[in-house]
């Protein structure tokens, strides 16, 4: 998503995202609410329990119907689960009905990599709303016992891989032993969700059993809290295509086979015959480890593999194709409350181009969906007239144009000045906001800190303005008060003599906060702070930051806070080798010790809050803990944000329907999955 | 036939056969030179990649990134790397598993970016670059060398300047903003950018012949935009070259005898006049494998130029070392074939000492 500038697009806009936002107010999850957690088995079939209207007979696409009468293709009430097992669209993310479409057409947005695919056609375990509430979407239902030890899975009968081939509890035993649990996907020690406890320091994985076709259950030998695992942001799949993919499964040193009562070990199967049956389906990779990821990680971006999505990617299409083409999938188990068999589209297309081409090719009809900048809005929209409408995608970011310094420095004049709240107090209030917003976004944000936007989680509006007053005087006091001493040339140096001089390490990227220095710097200069800026491309700044070779940065390349520790706790606490603001701190914790520094003060009292917020249930108990973690980041502001954080824009075709205009851009809703796309359809 | 033995006489034969033995040492050379300074930036291609995946809000561990390197042969010290990256592009024997996969005693590595066989990515481009940079090359020649001529036989006339003022422009107006000026001119005159080559309709079709109009209509910004640029210097030299030629002796002798004024400038100066020129097609074999790079990423076009620039950018070290490597091969192919053709363009030109 761009970032804004535009003060009359933000008036427009934002009341509609405050009320997008206001609906949700920080909760991520209902469902434990309602379950009381005494019964013997609680049922979470769904956060938004709600029937879904009954379907008296299914319609397909008339393409699909000419295949159907060729006898290419079996009926659709062939394809589609029956009426007590298919999944019937009626609203959007904002719980708004949603328009019964037409079929045909296609949408073309932009080239993808990596997790981009997914983001518009991934179907999920559960899906969200905006709002944070949510419900089951692959699966049909979900329950755990009483001490969420147990979970199990309810599959919707009759429902079918896009190949036609049945989607069964077989593909999720085969998922978890053959391509998770033996390392294929490269994610063994990767999803928090599926680790079990540790015995004697060896980690153990819950057990998964099939209890028949279409349930499976998960046993842990701890409590394994909802949050924790359902609606853990990495939990997003557990199955692969079994019948597909059998062949494909290496067995050999780093991938070994996993005992199990449902898939027979392969045999020693090395690389050269991994790469050898990837060759043969297709599969591109030069390792075992880009063929696992490809096929089983990211597997949306694998062409030719079945899928479970309503588009998918053809043997005859690719992303590394300049134009690539994910087509309908004629078995897809969702309809419209008419009983029509969703998408509506017939094709996603995505275009590859560069960024400085979007606006272009989106006013020529080329693209039909762009990110945008605030400030090209108004003239597009005004150019287009009625051809283009704005969707707002409200961003769960702690505030904007954010500075941190390194609390892991090895220079102990540095470390001593940084640790030093008043410090970052002094740091935050000699930079006249109002100007910088001005300067940088032209007056769209509005100053702030780096706290939770209004709306969100841990919203405190005096957590939003602390520090963020002009003040240059109360700052050089603060400064001396740290034992900085005024030099001759107006700069500060340390109390030994030796001269200050922070460094702030930006990287190139088209959304870096690269430009901010010369902003920041006159201020930070004015106030007698010496500074440099040290721009460096992405990976060598990575490289800085892991090596702790740093001294402080601009626009943090991890930033700290987010939609929510149930979203993912990294943001929020030092747990790993990441973000910017904790340093070697996370990577102590990351390496259980073996590296890094161990944390002291706040930072151990995160790294303790987090210990205590993983091992309790329930979203009232988890949300206490939760705030008092903010309220440490509330009373030390290891980062620094001197604006409030913008929303994302999206330019969309008028005739684009069932697209919200509102949306919330989290990565726990998997970004822009949140728009359905299977439900979007091109209005005559 | 005749004159064709004449011409690879036994002094140009030898000369090409020192050249090509000299070909070894100094490819071996290049590929020092190549495989050391793309892994000159600081990180590698799994540092590059964990990046990306941050950026994507995914956290990679240590583990992970190591057993990446380990499988990407990163882990090695670079001499290590090298040694076994050009072992394998001069023979990978029939045992190993690359041969059993690819059928194939040359092995370039794959790219770790499209996880894809080096030459598979390579060649996926390599036809459609060689055309449109073919077709642009022939603009510049066509347009250039006729106005080169005219400009040089009607000196200081207003078709001098005039052509003079066209050449500069295109080569004063850096390409990438020629080339967002003319999208947008052609979007408002036509309602389309005309950006990149094909349409959607072509890319997922194919270029046939009802759609090869719409074709060559996406080539009239790429051909103005780097074709103009690449004029002014053929016109200038060419120019400057002609007009030395006229005022030489053997044209006022030829003046004298009689003959046509137009057949002194086309028999005789402007064959003369062509050395430069000639001797500059050293490097077109190396432009027709790689394209215009920057003015290709404005554009949109599917060249290779693009390939090898986000190669470098994420450090796919073995596809980046196989484009400028095959590269430096066509310059150092291209400057044989310019050399021979300069002597055949001009008989006074001999490659060892004594005349006949």
């Amino acid at each position: 998503m761009k970032k804004t500038s535009n003060k009359i697009a933000a008036l427009v806009l934002s009341a509609a995202m405050c009320v997008t936002l206001l609906a949700g107010c920080g909760k991520t999850t209902t469902a434990s609410d309602s379950t009381p957690a005494s019964t013997s088995k609680a049922s979470v079939s769904a956060s938004v329990e709600e029937k879904q209207p009954e379907v008296k007979g299914y319609s397909e696409a008339p393409m699909l119907a000419d295949q159907v009468a060729a006898g290419t293709l079996p009926k659709v009430e062939d394809r589609v689960p029956d009426a007590d097992n298919v999944f019937v669209e009626t609203k959007d993310a904002n719980g708004d009905p949603i328009a019964i479409g037409t079929y045909g057409g296609k949408i073309t947005m932009t080239g993808v990599s990596g997790w981009g695919l997914s983001r518009p056609i991934n179907e999920s375990i559960i899906r969200f709303n905006c709002d944070g509430t949510w419900y089951p979407n692959v699966m049909k239902s979900i329950e755990h016992n009483a001490d969420s030890t147990v979970w199990t899975f309810h599959l919707r009968e009759g429902m079918k891989w896009s190949d036609g081939d049945d989607f069964n509890a077989d593909d999720i035993t085969f998922w978890y032993y053959m391509c998770h649990r033996n390392n294929f996907d490269g994610k063994k020690n990767g999803w928090k969700c599926l680790l079990d406890q540790k015995v004697d320091d060896v980690q153990t994985y819950p057990e998964l059993a099939k209890v028949d076709d279409y349930t499976v259950t998960w046993t842990f030998t701890q409590p394994k809290y909802e949050s924790d695992f359902i609606l853990d942001g990495d939990f997003k799949w557990c199955w692969a295509p079994s019948h597909y993919l059998k062949d494909l499964i290496p067995n050999y040193e780093g991938y070994e086979y996993v005992e199990n009562p449902y898939w027979p070990n392969p045999g020693e199967r090395n690389e050269e015959a991994v790469l050898a049956a990837a060759k043969t389906l297709g599969i591109e990779g030069s390792s075992t480890k880009d063929v696992g990821k490809v096929a089983t990680y990211n597997w949306w971006n694998c062409s030719g593999l079945p899928t479970l999505c309503a588009f998918t990617l053809p043997a005859n299409s690719s992303i590394k194709d300049p134009l690539c083409v994910a087509v309908r999938n004629p078995y897809y188990w969702k309809v419209d409350a008419e009983g029509k068999q969703l998408p509506y589209l017939d094709e996603l297309n995505f275009y590859t181009c560069e960024d400085e081409q979007r606006l272009l090719l989106f006013r020529d009809g080329t693209l039909d969906i762009i990110d945008i900048g605030v400030g090209d809005i108004a003239s597009t929209l005004s150019d287009m007239g009625g051809a283009a409408s704005l969707k707002t995608f409200a961003s769960v970011e702690w505030g904007d144009t954010q500075i941190t310094f390194n609390y892991t420095i090895a220079d102990e004049n540095y470390a001593k000045l940084f640790a030093n709240p008043d410090f970052r107090q002094a740091m935050s209030i000699c930079v006249d906001r109002t100007k910088v917003s001005e300067l940088l976004s032209e007056g769209f944000l509005e100053p702030g800190q780096c706290a939770p936007g209004v709306g969100n989680f841990g919203y405190d509006p005096e957590w939003t303005n602390k520090w963020t007053e002009y003040d240059v005087a109360k700052a050089k006091k603060l400064l001396e008060g740290c034992g900085l001493v005024m030099g001759s040339d107006g700069f500060y140096t340390f109390a030994d003599g030796t001269p200050l001089r922070i460094d702030f390490y930006t990287y190139d990227n088209p959304e870096s906060d690269t430009n901010n220095f010369a902003v920041l710097a006159q201020y930070f200069k004015a106030a007698g702070i010496n500074c440099a800026q040290k721009n460096m491309e992405l990976s060598a700044y990575d490289q800085a930051i892991d090596n702790n070779d740093w001294c402080a940065c601009i626009g943090p390349h991890t930033s700290i806070g987010g939609l929510g520790l149930n979203d993912r706790p990294a943001p929020f606490v030092p747990i790993a080798q990441a973000a910017e603001w904790y340093g070697e701190y996370g990577t102590y914790y990351g390496t259980n010790g073996a590296q890094g520094v161990k944390p002291e003060g706040d930072m151990a009292k995160l790294v303790e809050l987090y210990e205590q917020w993983k091992a309790t249930d329930g979203d009232a108990a988890r949300e206490a803990i939760a705030l008092q973690i903010y309220e440490i980041h509330k009373n030390n502001l290891w980062t620094i944000a001197y604006m409030k954080n913008g929303n994302g824009y999206v330019l969309a075709n008028s005739k684009i329907q069932n697209y919200a205009d509102t949306l919330v851009y989290a990565d726990k809703y998997q970004n822009a999955n949140i728009v359905h796309y299977a439900t979007l359809f091109i209005a005559e | 036939m005749e004159a064709l033995k004449d011409f690879f006489r036994k002094d140009l034969v030898q000369y090409i056969i020192k050249r090509i033995l000299m070909f070894i040492p100094t490819l071996l050379l290049i590929s020092v030179l190549v495989f050391f300074v793309i892994q000159l930036p600081p990180g590698d291609y799994v540092s590059a990649q964990i990046s990306a995946l941050a950026s994507e809000g995914e956290l990679v561990d240590a583990d992970y990134a190591a057993a990446m390197r380990a499988d990407y042969g990163l882990d090695l010290p670079v001499w290590q790397q090298y040694v076994k990256w050009i072992k394998d592009i001069i023979w990978t024997p029939t045992d190993s598993p690359y041969y059993r996969l690819y059928h194939s005693h040359h092995n370039w590595k794959y790219s770790f970016a499209y996880g894809r066989d080096v030459w598979s990515v390579v060649n996926e481009r390599l036809g459609l670059t060689i055309a449109v940079t073919g077709i642009i090359m022939i603009f510049q020649y066509l347009v250039s060398i006729p106005i080169a001529v005219y400009a040089s036989t009607h000196q200081y006339s207003a078709g001098d300047y005039i052509s003079s003022i066209i050449g500069f422009l295109g080569t004063a107006i850096p390409n990438f903003i020629l080339a967002i000026v003319l999208m947008y001119l052609s979007y408002k005159w036509t309602g389309s950018a005309n950006v990149g080559l094909f349409s959607q309709e072509m890319l997922k079709n194919g270029v046939h012949l009802y759609n090869f109009g719409e074709f060559m209509k996406r080539m009239i910004i790429p051909i103005i935009v780097i074709g103009t640029s690449g004029t002014c210097g053929i016109i200038r030299s060419v120019r400057a070259q002609m007009l030395d030629e006229v005022a030489r002796q053997y044209t006022l002798t030829a003046r004298a005898k009689g003959v046509s004024e137009g057949k002194i400038v086309m028999k005789y100066c402007f064959r003369a006049a062509m050395n430069p020129t000639v001797s500059g097609l050293g490097g077109v074999l190396s432009s027709l494998f790689s394209g215009s790079t920057v003015t290709a990423m404005v554009l949109n076009m599917q060249i290779q130029g693009p390939v090898l620039f986000k190669a470098l950018q994420s450090q796919d070290m073995y596809l980046a070392g196989a484009i400028v490597m095959v590269q430096a091969v066509l310059v150092v192919i291209g400057i044989l074939l310019s050399d021979i053709a300069l002597a055949f363009l001009d008989p006074r030109i001999r490659y060892s000492g004594g005349g006949r």
